[in-house]
């Protein structure tokens, strides 16, 4: 088995080497990363002083971050009276799961940056579950459907004091069909946001 | 309560009023009885269980008022008594015209003796203007002994009022305290209109009569709890946004919110057996755990510490220890702590999701009901404490969920969906007769039977 271990060695001081050396990255790190995996790169040697922000690349997934780009006053809003709908779409969980599957959070990150191109916009983080299921567990797992939402846009960068976490459990279902179509449409989390 | 002025809480006095009983009766005619025997007693259940007879009222006068309050008196006055006391117990109505007819002032106890009764229920109503009285006497037809012999005069409008106190003043010939005048409160979505759905809070006779509504904030308000005192109502609203505890004091007009300020959201509230602390689920830490305050809300603390959603608080009746849900495990289980959250313990061994516990509050019987999915539908089931045997209350079509007892300790009460809403209903604690409360329209839920 050494070669093996030799040629994964050799691997990964391989990647290291390309990623130390800036090397196979188009684009430099965003500033707040969920896991911190892209943003491990190498800093600079410990004598360098701050570094002057550098220009963002140009690309089709990248917005600046810069002061004047975001707007203020006219977005979109959820309906004030039943909270439903608004500019941010729900995310949605599997059958008594309340963690985040690859689409929750490629959709929260969409989110993410439309937050902060809409610094005035306030958010509240809807946890729901479908109609199966008790009254009492439901509303913790809505809890925790919100929570896990809500976790992942602060770690994106969104402020806390811009967002609440509220649990409807199984009280306020979007499709009452009693389907499993239905059934999937009412596990998510919905943003209603507001000014 | 929103505070929207004098005219919302004079409507809470006058809905205070009706609630409560008719004007105190006149007193007592003492049974007469053998020197130093005990007070005569009715057997509830099992092999001495005595046969009642209850003939209909009497009008006192020949007018139409007096006469429909006899037949009213009647009807609830005979399904009360149904409920304490088993079906089985009594002489068939139709058997009473084989017999002449009853004199109330001179009971011919042969005769009912005859057909197989051995206590007798006799009534007699009069309505003069705005006024009921309403006599009741009940004696043993082997020895023509009064046991019982009440008045009581109020308000004509309500008749069903003086029937309940009959039934429950019948019970104190019973160990058990009577359930006749309880309340159940439960919630309805039967107000709800365009745009976002509400949820309100009501309160019904144990029967499914007289609905009142509590709470009139259109917004979602949810698991309301009864002070042991009967005076006070917790629940759980969203009317300022995040789920907070509130507590309406009902004959007050006046409410409370012990939760706001301190982040979070907060669900399931439950008051202790003595009324001095409330236990609630509260994510104000991160995620959700038990919490234990006084009262009023104040001297909040933490007695769960789990990364596991723990909610569902229920108190011992002693107080000393605490029933909840957690998913500690993998899937929700019933759970046993102390009351400081010290000597956690799994109480539920049958099925994969279980919730909802209900201690029973009577001590004699040492068991707690919860919600159990069984066989793909939910469940009510009793586990006993002593032996962890579980017995099912319901079962059949559909599923029923969120039970909460009778003060005594004899019935349960939960929410069944059989045939596509929510309806109440009510059981005796072996489960043998589940039947629904007719409490009104739309989706009725999360019952809890107050003292």
């Amino acid at each position: 088995m050494d070669w093996r271990r030799t040629l994964t060695f050799v691997s990964v001081a391989v990647v290291l080497f390309l990623i130390g050396s800036g090397c196979g990255s188009k684009r430099k790190p965003v500033i707040a990363t969920a896991s911190g995996g892209s943003g491990g790169a190498a800093r600079p040697g410990p004598a360098t002083t701050p570094a002057e922000p550098e220009p963002v690349d140009a690309g089709p997934d990248v917005r600046s971050l810069d002061e004047g780009a975001y707007t203020t006053g006219d977005f979109p809003v959820s309906d004030p009276t039943t909270g439903e709908g608004g500019p941010l779409e729900d995310i949605h969980f599997g059958y008594d799961q309340a963690t985040l599957t690859e689409e929750a959070r490629a959709i929260l990150e969409k989110h993410a940056l439309w937050l902060q191109n809409q610094r005035d916009a306030k958010v509240i983080v809807e946890g729901h579950c479908d109609q199966r299921g008790t009254v009492e567990y439901n509303l913790a797992l809505g809890d925790q459907r919100a929570r896990a939402a809500h976790d992942y846009l602060a770690s994106l960068g969104v402020a806390q004091d811009r967002m609440k976490v509220v649990s409807y459990g199984k009280e306020r279902p979007i499709d009452t069909s009693l389907t499993e179509a239905g059934y999937a449409k009412n596990r998510r989390a919905h943003f209603q946001v507001g000014r | 309560m929103a505070a929207s002025g004098g005219g919302w809480a004079a409507a809470f006095l006058v809905r205070a009023a009706a609630l409560q009983a008719p004007a105190s009766p006149a007193p007592d005619t003492p049974a007469p009885q053998v020197p130093g025997a005990p007070p005569p007693q009715l057997v509830i259940t099992g092999g001495g269980a005595q046969r009642f007879a209850v003939p209909d009222c009497i009008p006192r006068k020949g007018d139409e008022a007096s006469r429909e309050a006899c037949r009213a008196l009647t009807q609830v006055l005979r399904n009360d008594l149904r409920f304490e006391f088993s079906a089985a117990q009594f002489v068939q109505e139709n058997l009473f015209t084989a017999i002449p007819a009853l004199n109330p002032d001179a009971p011919n106890f042969e005769d009912w003796r005859g057909i197989g009764a051995e206590v007798l229920v006799i009534t007699r109503a009069e309505v003069a203007g705005a006024e009921l009285t309403v006599e009741l006497k009940v004696h043993f037809v082997g020895t023509g002994q009064a046991m019982l012999a009440k008045r009581y005069s109020g308000k004509a409008d309500n008749p069903r009022v003086f029937a309940h106190q009959a039934s429950d003043d019948i019970m104190t010939l019973t160990p058990y305290k009577g359930v006749a005048r309880s309340k159940i409160a439960f919630v309805s979505d039967r107000d709800g209109g365009k745009g976002r759905a509400t949820k309100e809070l009501y309160i019904m006779d144990y029967d499914g009569f007289n609905p009142r509504r509590v709470t009139v904030n259109r917004s979602m308000n949810i698991l309301p709890a009864w002070s042991p005192d009967g005076r006070s109502l917790a629940y759980i609203s969203y009317r300022q946004g995040a789920p907070e505890v509130f507590v309406a004091h009902i004959f007050e007009g006046r409410s409370s919110n012990l939760t706001g300020g301190k982040g979070g959201q907060s669900f399931a509230p439950a008051f202790s057996p003595d009324g001095k602390r409330i236990a609630f689920a509260s994510s104000r830490s991160g995620n959700m755990e038990i919490w234990v305050a006084n009262a009023d809300g104040t001297g909040a603390r933490k007695v769960t510490s789990s990364a596991a959603a723990d909610t569902a608080p229920v108190w011992s009746p002693t107080g000393l220890e605490i029933a909840f849900t957690s998913d500690r495990g993998g899937t929700p289980q019933i759970y046993v702590m102390d009351a400081e959250g010290l000597n956690v313990r799994r109480l539920t061994t049958v099925g994969n999701y279980n919730d909802a516990p209900a201690w029973n509050p009577a001590k004699q019987w040492s068991e707690i009901a919860y919600t159990s999915r069984l066989e793909g539908a939910f469940r009510i089931a009793v586990v006993d404490l002593a032996t962890r045997q579980v017995r099912q209350i319901t079962e059949g079509r559909g599923s029923c969920e969120y039970p909460s007892w009778a003060q005594n300790g004899r019935h349960l009460t939960f929410a069944c969906n059989r045939r596509g809403t929510w309806q109440i209903s009510v059981s005796d604690r072996e489960g043998r007769t589940v039947q629904a409360l007719s409490a009104g329209s739309g989706n009725n839920v999360m019952p809890d039977w107050g003292p």
